[in-house]
């Protein structure tokens, strides 16, 4: 028993924690060149979003993570091996310019899909009948795609996406054209996935959606990496170091004489607090001037706020 | 190649089952009936029967024979009486009381010699067609003919000899002697099978076209290649719709042959009987023995050469332009405006049927040697001249020369294939298209 848990954990030690690994990837186009020398790592289980601006390079990524397009150099792993054909059958690809056969019915598209995934007719049509039954449209399987609206489509293009029940989920865009009811139905589908230990690469121009699904992003911009991390340590990372406090009463003479205020409004301040200072300190502050508290907050920055300024910066 | 059959089983699937595929199919052989079926009728019932008056006030036809059409339209009546009186009689009688429609004046004075001045005239109440005009124009050309050669003492024996039709017999040098009428069954055959591949490359060839720029269009494209290569997708859409062709092919042979029966068994008679005057409405002069001849040598032409010949040129010709179609498909813009990228396509599959139009009546010729082995021409070109027996090396040179060109061609439209799927919001030029074949992807 304990050899068998000793080689669980050789294994573990030895089995790589990204499930993808993108290694100095160059791509070019004529003069253009879309991926310059981009590498990062997508660890397993996570949610990983690949963010920016239009013509930044990341569906360029997607295609060569998807075996649409070959990196001109660079490697590509796949679970530590190198990404080659047999891998495109454990990775899911919902892009964001995406279509259906409109004179096919839902249930023959799904399953045509899901056979050039690799599944039999068989496993095919039970994988199609329990998604529809996941979503309660089983009425779906024998209607007409030209028949569906677009949020109707976007399910059937999600549960696509999904039939083969791959490893790699790539989303691109995957809320667009869903109403909120839909959304919210597609989110918590992709946080279960996540939880089943799925990898997700999520693709969006939408930051509050980042904030709320990512665990880890990477930003893009002109063909390079200018950014990658985890939501929250990017936030951290580039703090400011302003803080929100809301009073009672009036401000204390002196109180804001050493403090860089950047917002003054009644019972309300934002200041700028020096670097190498703490939260507890600044609120030590007012608390020992008297001042009656009633919430006291860090600013982090949206990603929103830190993609912008990183694109502009690049 | 699972990947492969998959696409093939869908593309072929969804297009047999859609409604255009079925009406069309079900639609060409009813087409066709319907051709047939009005043609007999429109020649049996539109035409009537006209009942013509002959006067003959010369006297000089008493003994020339003027038979009635074999068809039951038209009888001549040898009467006596006054021209002017029975032209005044006619319109005013009723049209179901009309005893005649029309007479046949020979008049008096009529000079065999000069049979223009004065004429033999036909004078209507009701205006005969023109298969009745060419017919009523026959006879009595018949009888001038035979009352001068009455007139010049020729008996009825050497008229008949003198009448008697002559054959030249043809036979090639090495010892292949042809049938009698095998030329004419061959050219008929020829351009059957010629048009029949230059049709369906056209008709195919667009259907190819349009699935892939339906794909490229509402954005399918981009999930099916995450699954699969390009050139599989491309091969099996090719394939797919190439069976679709076969089906709808081998269907139709079916129903027509079908229809053909039934046709046959209908209006059997009629068709019989109407044979003769088609042929000489349509200038070929084919009578009744010259139709048995055709259809004799139509049934002697080299079928196990044909049929083993004929699709391998058909798949041939489907797979070298098929890909090229999908290339321009792949190619083309979302609004399908680009037309001008179809020119290269289009102009040798037209050179194609041009060559094989003058096969037909040059099978020889150094232009049908050159057309059947250049693979862009050879599948309609080599389909026209099959029937004529071309030699086995020019056959093999023809079918090796065809397969290196569809690998070929196959191989540069995979290449502009898989760029052009992707491209979006761009004119494409020719030009351009050429610098996909060696692009990487």
């Amino acid at each position: 028993m304990q050899e068998a848990f000793l080689f669980l954990n050789i294994a573990l030690t030895f089995a790589p924690m990204s499930l993808l690994s993108l290694q100095h990837i160059v791509k070019q186009y004529g003069n253009y060149r879309a991926s310059d020398d981009v590498s990062f790592e997508i660890p397993k289980g996570k949610i990983f979003g690949l963010l920016g601006p239009n013509g930044a390079g990341k569906t360029t990524l997607i295609r060569m993570i998807t075996r649409i397009l070959y990196p001109d150099a660079g490697n590509i792993l796949f679970n530590g091996e190198q990404l080659s054909d047999k891998h495109t059958e454990n990775i899911g690809y919902m892009p964001e310019e995406r279509g259906l056969y409109k004179k096919m019915k839902v249930g023959e598209h799904l399953i045509y899909l899901g056979r050039l995934k690799g599944l039999s007719q068989i496993q095919a049509k039970e994988n199609v009948n329990n998604w529809l039954k996941k979503f309660e449209i089983e009425t779906w399987f024998n209607k007409n795609i030209e028949e569906l609206s677009k949020g109707m489509s976007q399910k059937v293009q999600f549960i696509a996406t999904v039939l083969h029940n791959p490893d790699l989920l790539i989303l691109d865009e995957p809320f667009s054209g869903l109403d909120p009811i839909n959304s919210k139905l597609i989110e918590e589908e992709i946080r279960d996935m996540s939880r089943k230990g799925k990898t997700i690469i999520f693709s969006t121009h939408r930051m509050e959606q980042v904030e709320e699904i990512c665990d880890e992003i990477v930003l893009v911009n002109k063909g390079k990496k200018i950014l990658e991390g985890g939501v929250k340590e990017l936030k951290q990372r580039f703090k400011e170091n302003k803080f929100r406090i809301h009073f009672n009463g009036e401000i204390k003479n002196g109180l804001l004489n050493n403090l860089s205020v950047v917002e003054q409004s009644e019972g309300e301040v934002i200041v700028k607090y020096s670097e190498e200072h703490r939260g507890n300190e600044l609120l030590k502050l007012f608390v020992e001037h008297g001042m009656e508290v009633s919430s006291f907050n860090e600013l982090l920055p949206s990603i929103n706020e830190i993609f912008i300024r990183q694109v502009e910066a690049n | 190649m699972k990947k492969i059959l998959i696409i093939i089983q869908r593309e072929y699937i969804t297009r047999v089952k859609r409604k255009s595929f079925i009406i069309t199919t079900l639609l060409a052989p009813l087409g066709f009936f319907a051709l047939i079926s009005g043609s007999v009728l429109i020649s049996t019932f539109s035409q009537g029967r006209t009942d013509v008056a002959v006067i003959d006030d010369s006297g000089l036809f008493k003994d020339v024979p003027l038979p009635d059409a074999d068809d039951q339209t038209v009888y001549f009546h040898r009467i006596t009486g006054k021209v002017d009186e029975l032209s005044a009689e006619l319109p005013k009688a009723e049209k179901e009381k009309r005893k005649y429609q029309a007479i046949l004046y020979i008049p008096a004075n009529f000079n065999i010699n000069n049979p223009n001045n004065p004429v033999i005239s036909y004078r209507y109440v009701e205006r005969p067609g023109m298969m009745k005009k060419q017919f009523i124009g026959d006879r009595m050309n018949d009888a001038v003919a035979k009352l001068r050669m009455k007139m010049l003492n020729i008996n009825e024996e050497v008229q008949q000899q003198m009448e008697k039709k002559f054959q030249l017999d043809y036979s090639s040098l090495d010892n292949q002697s042809e049938k009698k009428g095998y030329t004419e069954a061959a050219g008929i055959a020829g351009m059957v099978m010629g048009f029949a591949i230059y049709i369906s490359l056209f008709f195919y060839g667009t259907m190819i076209m349009k699935g892939v720029m339906e794909e490229k269009t509402n954005r399918i494209v981009e999930v099916l290649t995450s699954s699969v290569k390009p050139f599989q997708l491309l091969m099996g859409k090719i394939i797919g719709v190439g069976a679709v062709g076969l089906t709808q092919f081998i269907l139709w042979i079916v129903l027509m042959a079908v229809v053909n029966l039934v046709a046959g068994i209908i209006f059997g008679a009629a068709i019989h009987s109407h044979a003769p005057s088609m042929g000489s409405m349509q200038g070929g002069g084919l009578d009744a023995d010259d139709m048995q001849l055709l259809m004799k040598n139509l049934s002697s032409l080299p079928f196990t050469q044909i049929a083993l010949l004929f699709p391998l040129y058909f798949l041939g010709g489907f797979l070298l332009y098929g890909s090229l179609f999908a290339a321009v498909g792949a190619a083309m813009g979302e609004d399908g405006d680009q037309q001008s990228l179809m020119i290269p396509i289009t102009v040798p599959i037209i050179i194609s049927i041009f060559i094989a139009i003058n096969v037909i009546n040059n099978p020889d010729s150094s232009l049908g040697f050159w057309g059947s082995i250049i693979p862009f021409t050879s599948p309609v070109v080599m389909s026209a001249l099959l029937p004529f027996r071309p030699v086995w090396w020019q056959i093999a040179l023809s079918v090796l020369l065809l397969i290196g060109g569809f690998v070929l061609t196959t191989y540069i439209a995979a290449r502009i294939y898989r760029v052009g799927i992707l491209m979006y919001g761009k004119k494409i030029t020719l030009k351009e298209m050429g610098k996909w074949i060696f692009a990487r992807t």
